[in-house]
């Protein structure tokens, strides 16, 4: 599970091009959304991208992706359920 | 008629200078390959930093410079934002398209898809104004920012109390954009260097170029550089069309060719095109300085708006860098400014400004 | 006071079908145009409804006297003419030979129903094939351009692009063009068509949806894509009287504003659009008290219709305006959407009927009345019509009963 989260976290950086960030600066339970890392509703699209290339998941509501972007640690409990590659 | 209206700032992204470098085009770039890219400058001051992550060079540029342009006016909040582009962000609609055809229509991310909408840097200069007003996009090739120009133009003289728009343009070249191109002669083979340019006339083709150019205006003259009298489009007309146009439009305002100060020409070393500058280098007198820009910035869409930036230096500087002029005019001041410039695409514009001193 | 400006003509084409007889027997007999579509080869055909135009590529060239195959006409461009063919069949042309008029066009993404399909042979070796003829078509002036050499006319031209607003504001330069003295008249109006690009584009933000779209519901997905172009014939009133054009509507209001909000998403509590819709009132020297009928932007997007839904509630607390989404008829029809919502608002007032929104069963929760689901009956005055765009593009338009 931490490799899982570490890997996801330089995915995240790499995707969403936060310059300057390296994988420690992002607490595993910090929201990404809102007041936490600031990202938006654009930024949780580009994960689901992310979620479905790297590991074959396929979210088809952005309201639902919404819940399992929540952090990164929600993010790695739904990704070891439903990855499929 | 309607009223001129008054140029209070001017700022450029240009492969010659940028909004950060001070100096009139004292530091003449050079350019072998017929492709003149932008020099840029600091982004960052100018732009939501969490935004511009995400941002391609376009949209950087853009919003740049059109934050500095409001900011060298110290305006915080325009009432309106209206620009032209003739291509828009190439490089974000080419990343959406390949990504498309490459990935076979599936799991695709949004951002270069949304900044790729033509008005996406209106959008967000809105955004980081808050300006809640009139808001307009043209997307009309060698016309988009004279269009651009025109609305504001109309648009301050509709308003009933004073009124300050943030006008501009913007255009990019790409790898992919300049051999596209190439298929159908827009480019000379081989390049010359930028500032020989007019040397190879005879020749089909001219040099590519890219930038930004964003003004502030008003309906108020007071701390103007200069005042915006007419603007005129046209598309698909003849040379003697052209300069019909060119003396009614000088003879409403109660001028003509020969008093003009400077003649700020499009040409772009393309022969297709150069029968119009060569005549109005004839009819032209004595008076006039003949000036031409397109050496310095490349040909694209919205060059016109790199000319007016220049016009708005020359009025400021009572000066004439010698880099512009193909042939120099025995006036003493510089109180107003005919440009005539065409596009590829067979259009041609025209625009009167006048000194405010 | 400025002088009125009326719409004198129209021409539209559509997944509805061509021209204004075909439109309205559509909107009055609820029969949408969407279908899986059959000329635009994506891979997700059968997974999405479209409002795509009956016609191919080779059967509008043909409708226009054009050579069919690669012609170096986009769809785009056919849309176009074949709504302005229908036009000026309406109009005395040497109204536009003889005095000065302006041909103010709009669309989003340009040739690029063309483009894509042929961008592989842009960017190869290859110097010589069929895809020299468009390798000038992927910006969003190809159309106007082709438009004014089709018919042989020399306008004040100009292109609009912004996002889905960008035929509303189309009208909206027309008619100011006319109110300060540059040109006699305009023919203002939009076209896109439905390209891969585009579908792919809306789609990677999850908002488009598999089955017909549902404005105002409760349990809406997302938008259908639709294809189409309208022109509306814009002129003073005087004008028009003076040589016995029939008039088919006053333009008589519109604002342009920008919600500065965020750059897809409208404002959550409808600010944006309130304020664009009050603006457009204050034009037309209206109270909302006077709007019959409201043809809202309804796209069916999560965020688009609370939003709008919340404007449209706060704006007309005090009477119960009679609204609808007309966009399950023809899906969103992108930068042809202003204009081809403005026929339908100037066909209210000419049937004196409201057009019922579409696949309409539970209202969002935030709302508390409900858009109309059958045509309506009723007299019809004024039309509030609203078109929003990527960007923040707001704009309302207002038409009024002679």
């Amino acid at each position: 599970m931490e490799e899982l989260k570490n890997t996801l976290k330089q995915q995240i950086i790499e995707s969403l091009n936060l310059e300057g960030m390296k994988p420690s600066d992002i607490d595993d339970n910090a929201p990404l959304f809102g007041d936490g890392l600031g990202l938006d509703s654009i930024d949780s699209l580009e994960l689901m991208v992310l979620l479905e290339r790297n590991y074959g998941i396929k979210i088809e509501d952005a309201r639902e992706g919404r819940k399992v972007l929540e952090s990164v640690q929600s993010m790695a409990e739904y990704i070891q359920q439903h990855r499929t590659v | 008629m309607m009223q001129p209206v008054y140029i209070l700032s001017a700022s450029i992204v240009s492969p010659q200078q940028h909004f950060e470098d001070s100096g009139f085009l004292q530091d003449i770039k050079e350019y072998a390959g017929g492709v003149l890219s932008v020099v840029e400058p600091n982004y960052r001051g100018y732009i939501n930093p969490v935004a511009i992550r995400r941002m391609s060079k376009l949209l950087k540029m853009g919003i740049s410079c059109g934050m500095n342009a409001l900011q060298q006016a110290n305006i915080e909040k325009p009432q309106a934002i209206i620009t032209g582009t003739g291509r828009g962000s190439m490089v974000d609609t080419e990343q959406f398209l390949m990504s498309m055809i490459e990935n076979e229509e599936e799991v695709l991310t949004p951002t270069s898809f949304i900044q790729s909408t033509y008005n996406s840097i209106n959008g967000w200069l809105a955004l980081q104004t808050k300006c809640t007003g009139y808001n307009q996009t043209y997307v009309n090739r060698g016309t988009s920012f004279e269009l651009a120009l025109f609305d504001a133009l109309m648009l301050l003289n509709e308003a009933e109390e004073e009124m300050q728009v943030l006008a501009g343009c913007f255009d990019e070249i790409t790898p992919d954009y300049i051999k596209v191109k190439s298929k159908i002669g827009y480019w000379k083979k081989p390049a010359p260097v930028n500032i020989e340019l007019y040397q190879h006339s005879e020749t089909q083709g001219t040099i590519a170029g890219e930038g930004t150019a964003f003004f502030t205006l008003s309906n108020k003259a007071e701390n103007a550089i200069c005042s915006l009298q007419a603007v005129k489009t046209m598309q698909d007309a003849q040379p003697v069309e052209v300069m019909d146009a060119i003396n009614r439009l000088l003879d409403q305002h109660g001028l003509a060719l020969d008093a003009i100060d400077v003649l700020l020409c499009g040409m772009n070393g393309d022969s297709r095109q150069q029968p119009l500058y060569d005549e109005l280098a004839d009819i032209a007198g004595e008076h006039t300085t003949i000036a031409a820009f397109k050496h310095l910035c490349g040909e694209y869409d919205t060059s016109s708006g790199f000319a007016t930036w220049i016009a708005t230096e020359m009025f400021r500087a009572q000066e004439i860098p010698g880099t512009l002029v193909i042939k120099k005019g025995s006036h003493k001041e510089i109180k107003n400014i005919l440009l005539v410039n065409h596009y590829i695409l067979n259009s041609h514009s025209i625009l009167l400004l006048q000194n405010v001193q | 006071m400025a002088e009125r400006i009326v719409i004198t003509a129209t021409g539209i084409i559509s997944a509805l079908g061509r021209g204004t007889e075909q439109h309205t027997g559509a909107l009055i007999n609820k029969k949408a145009g969407m279908r899986h579509p059959l000329h635009l080869r994506t891979k997700h055909a059968k997974e999405f409804v479209c409002g795509e135009v009956d016609y191919s590529n080779d059967q509008l060239a043909a409708l226009l006297e054009l050579p069919t195959g690669d012609n170096g006409y986009t769809r785009t461009t056919l849309l176009a003419l074949a709504a302005m063919r229908e036009l000026m069949g309406n109009t005395d042309t040497s109204l536009f030979t003889e005095n000065s008029f302006a041909l103010v066009n709009a669309n989003t993404v340009g040739g690029m129903c063309s483009v894509e399909d042929m961008y592989p042979d842009f960017i190869s070796e290859k110097e010589e094939g069929p895809f020299l003829k468009y390798i000038d078509t992927l910006d969003c002036a190809e159309s106007t351009l082709n438009i004014a050499r089709y018919f042989g006319l020399k306008p004040f031209m100009a292109t609009i692009s912004t996002a889905c607003s960008s035929s509303a504001n189309a009208l909206i330069l027309g008619a100011r063009l006319i109110q300060n003295g540059v040109v006699q008249r305009a023919i203002c109006g939009g076209c896109d068509a439905l390209s891969r690009f585009t579908l792919n584009g809306f789609n990677s933000l999850k908002n488009v949806d598999k089955e017909p779209c549902r404005p105002f519901d409760a349990d809406r997905f997302g938008l259908n894509l639709g294809e189409g172009a309208a022109y509306l014939l814009l002129e003073k009133e005087s004008d028009a009287l003076a040589r016995g054009a029939e008039i088919l509507a006053v333009f008589s209001g519109y604002s342009n504003t920008n919600d500065a909000y965020h750059p897809t998403a409208p404002s959550p509590d409808g600010d944006g659009a309130l304020h664009t819709m009050q603006l457009a009132l204050q034009k037309a020297g209206l109270t909302e008290n006077d709007i019959d009928y409201i043809n809202a932007h309804g796209t069916a997007t999560i965020n688009n219709d609370l939003a709008e839904g919340k404007a449209i509630e706060r704006l007309f607390s005090s009477k119960k305006t009679v609204f609808s989404s007309t966009k399950p008829y023809t899906g969103h029809t992108l930068a042809a959407a202003g204009a081809v919502e403005a026929f339908f608002s100037i066909q209210a007032i000419q049937q004196q009927k409201a057009w019922p929104n579409l696949n309409f069963n539970s209202l969002i929760e935030e709302m508390s009345f409900s858009p109309v689901t059958e045509t309506k009956e009723m007299p019809i005055n004024n039309v509030l019509s609203n078109s929003f765009g990527f960007g923040g593009s707001n704009v309302s338009l207002i038409f009024s009963r002679t």
